[in-house]
């Protein structure tokens, strides 16, 4: 349910909001941003000077220039009843920091070596996978050249 | 069949001369080929193939082209083909512009001026007999009278409307300080009177630096230089008759650095537009006075330090200012070099030079640039070690205020640098 604000004519008092009801989302950049650029995904109903106010007096972080654009989400996939199946529009915000701070978006879900647990049947079947594989290769010393020719 | 070993039979009454006698690799024989016209046309690409020693070779005709042409040629050659380029305002409000417009304009930046203006200026306190009397005795009457003149005129006008405060108040004060100094400090500088003073001329500049891969499209794959093109109005400017002297020699910017930017001008945000790709000095190229000598710019309502400092981005107002000084003077010193016939593939033999002072009538900040390469495109910047130069210092205050016509705290060391500035001679 979205609250119609008050319409802001020239005298009137300034529009105050306390606890907004709007959380952002800190999203990984699709294309590689400046290290001082935050991309955020917003309501659609904040505005430039919404996320400004909430970032710095919220979570204190120094916000220098915002700009803002509204993602079209696609309308064109059909389900299986051949009906259009529209994916929700969203709002993007560029956040360049000022005082010269920077941020990266963090490795989330870094790569893990999966090491099987001792004694369990896991390893034992990829020791013996990697044991085949070791037959199956030539002697190294040999460097690549294969078996065909030669001694 | 293998070559006749034996003689014939029947032998010829005089043998032909031996071979010794012409031998075939002296001067005198290689000069003889080179004078005999050659048998066969020269086996070059063709012209018309879908090929890519054929679109070599088509540019490498358009090069040919240009290098042969005069001067409104070449530039209207260079200037022919319009497309999509990035509008670059040396007046932006994007953040640390002045890194992404060293990147575009390959310019280094060094903090104060070069020796020429003495020692970095940056303490207030004015330097008495240091210089020439010429110099000492112009400034001294000129400022007074200007300060009581400009506190008069802001009393009389009404309230600027909305953001015309620098355009109504500042202009008329810059413009008339300038027209003032250039003709007093014309009795010492026989340059200035052969100088010609525009006010709000347009300078163009069009050039070419980097490349990309066009991502979408029926060209998508293909590689693209990034054009750019400044439309600037500089306050007024003083052009002359003849070159003025280098501030550095050109080797010495090889060990300049210059800021690298992976990212695409987007980011900055720059904005792209298609419209005809304009090379100007502020006069057209027969004019006499076709070298610059300073610019002043004034800086706009909406980037003054009183309004960047309620919105807490008061760091940016220098950022600010050498973005604008960068951005004017390179499209400036790019337009003259491009009047005299350099170009990307024929580089500047001698370094351009400018000057610019940008004031937002209190604050003045001084920028000198030299320019030393005008070949940014990917072609030519392969090899280039030049780097183009700016100088520039952060703004001082000319005075403290104004009260009852009186104008307070008056800086010499600015008006100092100021008649330094117009001093400039060859």
């Amino acid at each position: 349910l979205t609250k119609r604000y008050p319409l802001y004519q020239l005298g009137n008092p300034q529009l105050r909001i306390f606890r907004p009801n709007w959380f952002l989302t800190l999203v990984r950049p699709g294309k590689e941003q400046p290290p001082d650029t935050v991309q955020f995904r917003i309501p659609m109903e904040m505005t430039k000077y919404d996320v400004k106010n909430y970032l710095e007096k919220i979570y204190d972080v120094p916000v220098g220039a915002i700009r803002t654009r509204i993602q079209f989400g696609s309308n064109k996939k059909r389900n299986h009843l051949h009906q259009k199946v529209k994916q929700p529009d969203y709002k993007v915000a560029y956040v360049q920091l000022a005082q010269g701070q920077t941020f990266t978006f963090p490795d989330i879900f870094p790569e893990k070596e999966l090491k099987h647990e001792e004694g369990s049947m896991e390893e034992m079947q990829e020791k013996f996978m990697e044991d085949e594989k070791q037959r199956q290769r030539l002697d190294p010393r040999r460097g690549g050249v294969t078996e065909w020719f030669g001694l | 069949m293998a070559a006749r070993a034996r003689l014939p039979l029947l032998f010829p009454k005089t043998l032909p001369p031996l071979q010794r006698q012409r031998p075939a690799h002296t001067e005198a024989a290689a000069a003889a080929a080179a004078a005999k016209e050659p048998a066969y046309p020269p086996v070059v690409p063709s012209l018309t193939a879908k090929s890519k020693a054929a679109r070599q070779r088509q540019a490498d005709e358009r090069v040919q082209r240009i290098r042969e042409s005069p001067v409104e040629e070449k530039i209207s050659l260079f200037t022919r083909i319009q497309r999509k380029k990035f509008v670059v305002y040396p007046q932006t409000f994007a953040r640390n512009a002045d890194k992404w417009y060293q990147h575009f304009t390959k310019t280094a930046y060094i903090p104060g001026l070069p020796e020429r203006f003495g020692p970095g200026r940056r303490t207030t306190t004015p330097v008495a007999g240091e210089e020439s009397s010429p110099a000492g005795g112009a400034p001294a009457p000129a400022p007074a009278v200007d300060g009581a003149a400009f506190a008069d005129i802001r009393s009389l006008k009404r309230k600027a409307f909305l953001y015309r405060e620098q355009e109504q108040n500042v202009g008329p004060f810059v413009r008339n300080m300038v027209a003032g100094l250039t003709h007093s400090v014309g009795r010492f500088n026989p340059l200035l009177r052969l100088s010609s003073l525009d006010i709000a001329p347009r300078v163009n500049f069009y050039w070419r630096r980097g490349q990309r891969i066009i991502p979408k499209g029926h060209r998508r794959g293909r590689l693209e230089p990034t054009r750019f093109q400044i439309d600037d109005e500089p306050q007024c400017q003083i052009r002359i008759t003849q070159q003025l002297q280098q501030f550095a020699p050109l080797e010495a910017s090889y060990a300049a650095d210059v800021p690298e930017v992976s990212f695409a001008p987007d980011l900055m945000p720059l904005f792209r537009r298609q419209y005809d790709n304009h090379i100007f000095t502020g006069a057209k190229l027969p004019d006499p006075a076709c070298y610059g000598h300073t610019q002043f710019h004034l800086v706009p309502d909406r980037y003054h330090r009183d309004r960047m400092a309620r919105r807490q981005q008061s760091d940016q107002v220098e950022v600010f200012l050498r973005a604008n000084g960068l951005a004017s003077l390179f499209a400036w010193t790019g337009a003259q070099a491009m009047y005299q016939g350099f170009w990307p593939h024929e580089d500047v033999r001698r370094p351009f030079v400018s000057q610019a002072v940008i004031t937002d009538g209190q604050f003045f900040s001084f920028f000198c640039y030299q320019l030393n390469t005008v070949a940014l495109s990917v072609e030519t910047d392969a090899s280039n070690p030049r780097k183009n130069l700016l100088w520039g210092t952060e703004s001082l205050r000319l005075y403290e205020s104004v009260q009852d016509g009186e104008v307070v705290g008056l800086d010499d060391g600015v008006v100092k640098l100021l008649v330094q500035f117009l001093m400039n001679q060859p």
